[in-house]
């Protein structure tokens, strides 16, 4: 008896006032609404929280120190003071032609990297969704593999194959009398290029392998009764299908490439033409932890920040309008 | 990995050296300043300098009131002024640090070494070599005091010169004609290495010249890395990289260690301390290496400038000024430290206290050199140090543009005047955000 009475207490108290008319319902429904809003702070504070601690919260620091400075009159050696100084640290970034070349070498290796990336990727996501590879699942791992290496044991992994004296692979070329030097002068970017192809194109394979498995057999089928062979299938059926994957990992790839440090601040070590302000990272790194210029890092990070979502914005903004014109 | 090791920090590891059983020597009757007080202060004190613990030893073993707690860090390329920054802005920099002299004026700036004016006595004072004091001190204020001062001149290779029948060049231009005759007559040999990674190097000859990279004469920092007698200098070195009559690369490199040890390069043009550091490293070449005064654009005026040393200075932190000061005098300027220094057989020091001179020369082990004094040849060269220079107030930063574009030269792109300008213009953005007083008045 107790057993069954224990759960129908509760009930009954809630219910106590539930037959009245409008100011219990209100409650009700108040309570209803309070218990949606727990969930949704619930569920969407642990967001909040992580957007404020690591995004907002830095952001704003990088904002504020760019516009203000330990400043000493004159030669410098006076006491400091923390002053306003307006846009005077953008003015010395903009006008540093080690920041503008930093940006230079990253557009540069933009242009080779990102269209690299996504054709390669989209390239092997449809060779293996046409069923012409064998050993699907081993390709694919041995495809993936290099994403979980961390870009900095990459990094070395490419050095020790990179450096003259103790590459096997110079070692090869050499023998065959071919003097290839991948740390020279025009070859750092596609070496740099090479490491972050390397990493990330099984990844992003799988992002649009798994893409094309959303691709209706339907459609696919209508395609090859209509007298498609593979190849236009896969490009003029398959691709347009995978279109939003492929702006997403263009644009993914765009922000990762906009902020290039790992590869070649350790590549840097054995290559003279790396220099120490390779990258707009490698500056901003440069400028705080070299040259202890606060003021100066948080203003190219900011200038960075504001170039990546710009890009960002400007990707998307293309696509979405090349979209409209394809549907009309 | 040995990547590029900032010349200037392996310079000042190399320049101290472990005093293994020369603490007991140390003996002297120094406690006497200190004694008296009854209680002991304690301070903390940082370096990159090799063979600091025994020095730290030597001093507390013979001061009562003072005693020095070291902490070994990692030379200031390699992460040390990163670690001192961040300590002082974090408010627990050590009482005393050591600082090389390019970087003292950043470090003043920052407000990391503290104004010691009011602390260097004047005895210390007339002991200094003026031109040493002259670097660590800006505005009329001292910021640190330096510990050694270290004229550039040119290590040859006495047998190798005999063989190829060269005598010991006195301008640059007998030096000029003496490279191209080796080249000529060995192919795979050099008289000497234009170093890549060479700013301190390149600044050293620049010097000489009668350059003047940086001059708060009138009130701003005037800034012209490419002056007329640093074009000099660059078109110079230019002329003998393009007709291949010396060796591009970067000295500290496993190449340039090869290039030397194997005798493939006839000189090397460095600071007095490398004395030391070849005798510790090439232990093998006993005998064969002399040093000579360095090459002179006008003989009838001769000049030289330095190349590496180190300076002490006091941190904004520190709570016992007074007792740091009392430690880096006798570090600077007793006997015992240098003695002690020096019975390593590792270093070849020249010390910026100038009674310490005589010191040196009857401790310096001379059979390394076959028996020259090179402690009387560096008193020589050391009273023609020229007067006037200053470093920047971002040397480091200026450092490696300047370095990364020699690198370029190296590698066939660009030339050592455009290296010379765009260091300037890539010095200048951060000293405007700074908020420094600049011009870029040439001269």
């Amino acid at each position: 008896m107790t057993t069954t009475a224990q759960p129908r207490v509760p009930t009954d108290t809630s219910r106590v006032g539930d037959p009245a008319l409008s100011p219990a319902g209100r409650r009700a429904r108040r309570t209803a609404g309070r218990r949606r809003f727990g969930a949704v702070v619930v569920l969407m504070g642990p967001f909040f929280v992580l957007l404020t601690t690591v995004f907002l919260i830095p952001v704003g620091t990088a904002v504020y120190l760019s516009f203000y400075s330990d400043d000493q009159p004159g030669l410098g050696f006076g006491p400091e003071n923390t002053v306003f100084v307006g846009l005077r640290s953008y003015a010395a970034v903009l006008s540093d032609p080690t920041f503008l070349g930093g940006l230079g070498t990253v557009a540069l290796y933009c242009l080779i990297y990102i269209p690299l990336m996504v054709v390669g990727a989209l390239v092997l996501a449809l060779l293996l969704d046409s069923g012409v590879v064998r050993l699907r699942a081993v390709a694919q791992l041995g495809l993936f593999l290099p994403h979980a290496v961390p870009g900095l044991i990459a990094a070395l992994i490419w050095l020790y194959l990179y450096t003259p004296g103790i590459s096997p692979i110079i070692d090869l070329f050499a023998r065959a009398d071919i003097t290839i030097d991948f740390l020279g002068i025009h070859a750092v970017i596609p070496s740099i290029v090479n490491i972050a192809l390397w990493s990330n194109l099984g990844y992003n394979m799988v992002v649009f392998y798994a893409a094309l498995q959303a691709v209706p057999r339907e459609v696919i089928e209508a395609s090859v009764v209509d007298g498609a062979g593979p190849v236009r299938t896969a490009l003029q059926v398959k691709t347009p299908l995978v279109r939003a994957s492929i702006v997403m990992v263009a644009i993914f790839t765009l922000i990762w490439a906009l902020q290039l440090f790992t590869e070649p601040m350790l590549l840097s070590q054995s290559s003279p033409m790396i220099s120490s302000r390779f990258s707009p990272s490698m500056y901003i790194y440069d400028a705080a932890f070299t040259r202890n210029n606060y003021s100066l890092a948080a203003a190219a990070s900011v200038v960075l920040l504001v170039c990546t979502i710009t890009l960002s914005y400007g990707v998307t903004r293309f696509t979405s309008r090349a979209d409209a014109e394809e549907a009309r | 990995m040995p990547g590029r090791p900032d010349r200037r920090s392996v310079l000042a590891a190399m320049a101290a050296v472990p005093l293994t059983g020369a603490v007991g020597a140390c003996s002297g009757g120094n406690g006497a300043s200190s004694a008296g007080t009854g209680r002991t202060t304690r301070i903390t004190f940082w370096s990159a300098l090799r063979g600091s613990q025994e020095v730290v030893d030597a001093f507390n073993r013979t001061h009562k009131s003072v005693q020095v707690d070291f902490q070994q860090i990692p030379s200031g390329g390699q992460g040390g002024y990163a670690k001192l920054s961040n300590a002082a802005r974090a408010g627990n920099a050590p009482d005393v640090a050591t600082i090389e002299y390019p970087q003292v004026p950043g470090f003043a700036i920052d407000g990391v070494a503290r104004d010691i004016t009011d602390l260097v006595s004047d005895s210390l004072r007339r002991k200094l070599l003026p031109q040493a004091l002259a670097q660590t001190t800006f505005d009329q204020r001292v910021f640190s005091v330096p510990l050694d001062v270290e004229p550039m001149v040119m290590h040859y290779r006495t047998d190798l010169f005999d063989r190829y029948g060269l005598q010991v060049a006195r301008t640059w231009d007998e030096f000029a004609e003496q490279a191209r005759a080796v080249r000529r007559k060995a192919a795979d040999r050099r008289l000497a290495l234009f170093p890549t990674d060479g700013m301190t190097q390149f600044a050293a000859y620049a010097w000489q010249a009668g350059a003047q990279w940086f001059d708060t004469s009138k009130g701003a920092w005037n800034v012209s890395l490419a002056d007329a007698p640093s074009r000099r200098v660059a078109e110079y070195w230019q002329r003998l990289i393009d007709r291949d009559d010396v060796f591009v690369n970067a000295v500290e490199s496993r190449q340039s260690d090869a290039q030397i040890g194997n005798g493939l390069v006839l000189t090397r043009l460095s600071g007095a301390w490398d004395a030391g550091a070849q005798m510790n490293a090439r232990p093998g070449q006993k005998g064969q290496w002399r040093i000579a005064p360095l090459p002179q654009w006008d003989a009838g005026s001769p000049a030289v400038g330095t190349h590496g040393g180190s300076t002490f200075a006091i941190t904004k932190d520190s709570r016992r000024p007074e007792a740091a000061m009392e430690f880096i005098e006798w570090q600077v300027s007793h006997p015992d430290s240098l003695r002690a220094r020096l019975s390593s057989g590792t270093s070849s020091q020249y010390p910026a206290a100038l009674d310490l001179v005589s010191v040196g020369r009857k401790a310096f082990d001379r059979s390394y050199y076959g028996g020259q004094d090179i402690y009387g040849l560096y008193e020589q060269e050391a009273e023609k140090i020229g007067e006037g220079w200053l470093w920047g107030p971002r040397m480091s930063a200026t450092q490696r543009v300047m370095q990364d574009s020699f690198a370029r030269v190296g590698g066939g792109q660009g030339s050592l005047t455009e290296s010379l300008r765009t260091a300037q213009e890539g010095t200048m953005p951060d000293l405007k955000a700074l908020g420094l007083s600049t011009t870029q008045r040439s001269t």
